[in-house]
């Protein structure tokens, strides 16, 4: 990973664990592998507070250690990949509350929280949570969690394997990962009458399972590719393709088995909201199997036919299509016709691009040289001996390396989020004064409020902040705002050009 | 039936009848052989057999002698040294899509003075021509004389004296593209299945032709295959498909892509032009950037 990428897991290990912590990483990034005296010796920082960060980072699963040669010291390496996934918290939460509701959003926010919890502690506090407002027992919420367990959302934190060691070896075998835990709902019950109480799973712990989300986006780009490049109809049939495809499929693999297209009919018939797929549920088959982008193909006639998703040429599509747009707002429409024409010629001489993409040849010329410059384009030199014993004749030809201009353009992304998530702050600091003072004037009126105090009393508070600096303070907060959901818009593109590397 | 002999006849038999003599027919000779060809119809003949350089004249002890001589192999550098004939070859070679001076010089291994020396010559004999060409203003290409020039060489109907007319391209593109839509809309309006829709919004490039002549935007006159290369270029910007019949014709549909824009690019650093040299310090950095803050401004 590049210097980019560091910086980007330097800003997000500060804002979210302070300094300290931020620096113990950061030397793990840049050496690797290491003994914590190692690390004190680098960080110049007490022992006490190395620890503490270690702690930290491996609670969040952000650090993993071995033992080393020596078995008695532990190798600590850091896991920036995981770092990263925690900007992708709100829409693991966004997922769940869509699909499962609200009280599985809760749980999965809690577990996030907290890196891992177990199963008892976490359906109290979910269940306290909820009946502020709502009335909901103990049994439903365990439900709840049950069915994330079921659904593989939830697995099993990898657990010490043998108890003499000096340098625990965690392991899971793959039945405990997603066996559901026995609770015992009795104790839960003592546990909330009661000050204390002991729960049989005490050391079971679950954490996120951040795959299973990402199957989740993944095949949800799929779907919504299919509706905006066709319509909803399409959009569906992919969708129910997708779910019946992991009976028989793995979640990763490449391509899916064949899916009988029968059963997907028996499907729709049964959603009523599905006229018009259903009146035409042939003809749309035919449309997505005589596309163009060839993504999902008959692969027999058995049965009434059955169909294979191409997964990982989906996503070499989609991130064609991500840098093509990529290169359309950053230069022009020229710009970008030349860059699809090179894709498509595979290779092209450079009379060639001015010819066949109709551009003036000192514009081709001029866009062509400036994609090569910015790396979208590669120059390819073919020597030729010339007829007759002449001197040697030399073509250029253009050339498109998907895979480098993909992670090029990821780069760009980590730069944009640096940049993004630095502007912010800087944005926050020059308005320091004006935050804090608001959230001063917030605790007084809460603590008040608490102490009941009367409206009046409340207002005049609440007037401390005068008209300006409240019109300031609204401007943060949409400034705040749009800063986030930059973020957020800045991730989808990093997690589609990833999953395009994860195929490749 | 009227047995008035055409011309062609007549030229044919002048011409078989020179053929037969490899040293040349006199005046009277073709008299003798072509007395039923009126005089004055005669002279013309010759005349243009001259002028299309089937004939050679040649004078004899003061007669005149016209020598046939083989178009198809229009060695006419007999007579001509060895280098007019390698640059000859060389040109010949080159076909209508003709040979840089550059070129000819390596292939010939002339010098630069001799080969200018040589291509005047095979010019003013108008056995060659020199034709610019439109990939570069100054750029001189050189091929046999009864040539037509390459569309790759004069550019085509998009050239106005080697000037491509860029936004007559960029309008018709657009119209191209226009017309694509409207019939994929239509179809869409129209009621039946996604298949019905999808085959009623094919066009095919003459579809494209004929509303594009009726909108009269154009001031010279369209070919289809004109029309194909405007459409690539729809193509090429992703708006539409085509797909080939069995007759190896091709279908122009209007189509959308997979994919919305991209997150990355509805930020300021995503689509910035100094984005390489924008760093944490220095002039161009992120807390000073005036894209971002006419970004937090829109
Ligand atoms: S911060 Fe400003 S200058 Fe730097 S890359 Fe972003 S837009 Fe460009």
């Amino acid at each position: 990973m590049s210097s980019q990428v560091r910086k980007v897991l330097s800003l997000i290990l500060l804002e979210r664990f302070g300094m300290v912590v931020e620096k113990v990483a950061t030397h793990l990034f840049q050496y690797g592998s290491s003994p914590l005296l190692h690390i004190r010796k680098y960080t110049e920082l007490p022992l006490s507070k190395v620890k503490e960060s270690l702690a930290i980072l491996i609670k969040y699963n952000l650090v993993s250690f071995k033992p080393n040669r020596n078995e008695n010291i532990a190798n600590y390496t850091f896991k920036p990949e995981n770092v990263l996934l925690m900007l992708r918290y709100p829409k693991y939460m966004n997922l769940i509350k869509k699909k499962f509701g609200d009280e599985c959003e809760m749980i999965i926010e809690e577990i996030l929280q907290r890196g891992y919890w177990t199963a008892s502690e976490v359906i109290l506090k979910v269940q306290e949570r909820i009946s502020k407002s709502n009335n909901i027992s103990l049994v439903q919420v365990r439900d709840q969690f049950v069915s994330l367990v079921n659904s593989k959302y939830l697995v099993r934190l990898p657990f010490s394997q043998s108890e003499d060691k000096p340098v625990p070896e965690l392991g899971i075998d793959g039945k405990e990962l997603h066996s559901v835990p026995t609770i015992d709902m009795a104790a839960l019950k003592r546990a909330k009458s009661a000050e204390h109480s002991e729960f049989a799973d005490k050391n079971i712990y679950w954490t996120v399972n951040f795959n299973r989300f990402h199957q989740d986006m993944r095949d949800k780009i799929i779907v919504t590719a299919f509706t905006k490049k066709f319509d909803d109809n399409v959009g569906e049939l992919v969708n129910f393709l997708l779910n019946q495809m992991y009976i028989r499929t793995e979640p990763w693999a490449d391509v899916s088995n064949p899916i009988p297209i029968l059963e997907i009919k028996e499907l729709a018939k049964k959603q009523k909201n599905l006229s018009q797929l259903n009146a035409f549920f042939d003809q749309y088959v035919t449309l997505i199997e005589e596309d163009h982008s060839n993504l999902i193909r008959k692969s027999g006639e058995a049965s009434g036919g059955s169909f294979q998703i191409f997964l990982r040429q989906a996503f070499t599509q989609f991130a064609w299509e991500l840098v093509e747009q990529c290169v359309f707002e950053k230069f022009d429409t020229k710009a970008a016709r030349i860059f699809r024409l090179v894709k498509l010629k595979e290779y092209i001489e450079p009379d060639h691009i001015q010819q066949q993409a109709m551009i003036p040849a000192k514009e081709a010329k001029r866009l062509t040289y400036q994609l090569l410059e910015e790396n979208y384009l590669e120059i390819q030199e073919l020597r030729k001996a010339a007829t007759g014993g002449g001197p040697t004749k030399s073509f250029m030809l253009f050339h498109i390396k998907l895979d480098q201009v993909v992670r090029m353009t990821l780069e760009l992304c980590y730069k944009t989020l640096f940049n993004t998530m630095t502007r912010r702050n800087h944005e926050k600091d020059i308005n320091k004064r004006i935050i804090d003072k608001k959230q001063r004037v917030d605790t007084i009126a809460m603590g008040m409020r608490v102490q009941g105090a009367s409206e009046e009393q409340l207002s005049d508070i609440e007037d401390m902040i005068t008209p300006p600096e409240r019109e300031i303070l609204e401007k943060i907060e949409k400034t705040m705002k749009k800063f986030n959901a930059a973020e957020l818009e800045i991730d989808d593109t990093i997690f589609l050009l990833q999953m395009y590397l994860n195929y490749h | 039936m009227e047995t008035e002999p055409s011309q062609n006849d007549v030229e044919t038999r002048l011409l078989d009848l020179a053929k037969s003599q490899p040293n040349g027919v006199s005046n009277d000779d073709v008299k003798a052989h072509l007395s039923d060809v009126p005089l004055p119809e005669l002279t013309a003949i010759i005349n243009k057999c001259l002028k299309n350089g089937l004939f050679d004249l040649f004078k004899l002890k003061n007669t005149l002698f016209y020598k046939y001589k083989d178009p198809s192999k229009k060695t006419t550098t007999k007579g001509a040294d060895t280098e007019e004939r390698v640059v000859y070859k060389i040109i010949e070679e080159a076909g209508n899509k003709g040979i840089w001076i550059r070129d000819i010089r390596f292939a010939s291994n002339l010098n630069m003075t001799q080969l200018n020396k040589v291509l005047k010559s095979l010019e003013t004999k108008k056995i060659i021509k020199a034709v610019k060409s439109v990939s570069a203003s100054k750029k001189k290409v050189y091929m046999l004389f009864d040539l037509e020039p390459d569309s790759t060489v004069t550019g085509g109907a998009w050239y106005q004296d080697q000037d491509f007319e860029s936004e007559f391209v960029d309008v018709l593109s657009q119209q191209c593209h226009r017309f694509l839509v409207e019939k994929w809309e239509e179809a869409n309006q129209k009621s039946g299945g996604p298949l019905a829709v999808r085959n009623r919004s094919y066009a095919t490039a003459s579809d494209v032709h004929k509303f594009i002549s009726e909108l009269g935007i154009s001031k010279v006159a369209l070919t289809i295959k004109d029309i194909e290369s405007i459409l690539f270029t729809v193509v090429l910007d992703n708006n539409a498909e085509r797909i080939v019949k069995t007759d190896g014709s091709y279908l122009y549909k209007a189509v959308k892509g997979f994919l919305p824009a991209p997150g990355l690019v509805k930020t300021t650093c995503g689509i910035c032009p100094v984005v390489n040299r924008c760093a944490d310090t220095g002039h161009i950095n992120p807390k000073d950037c005036s894209y971002f803050a006419e970004w937090l401004n829109q």
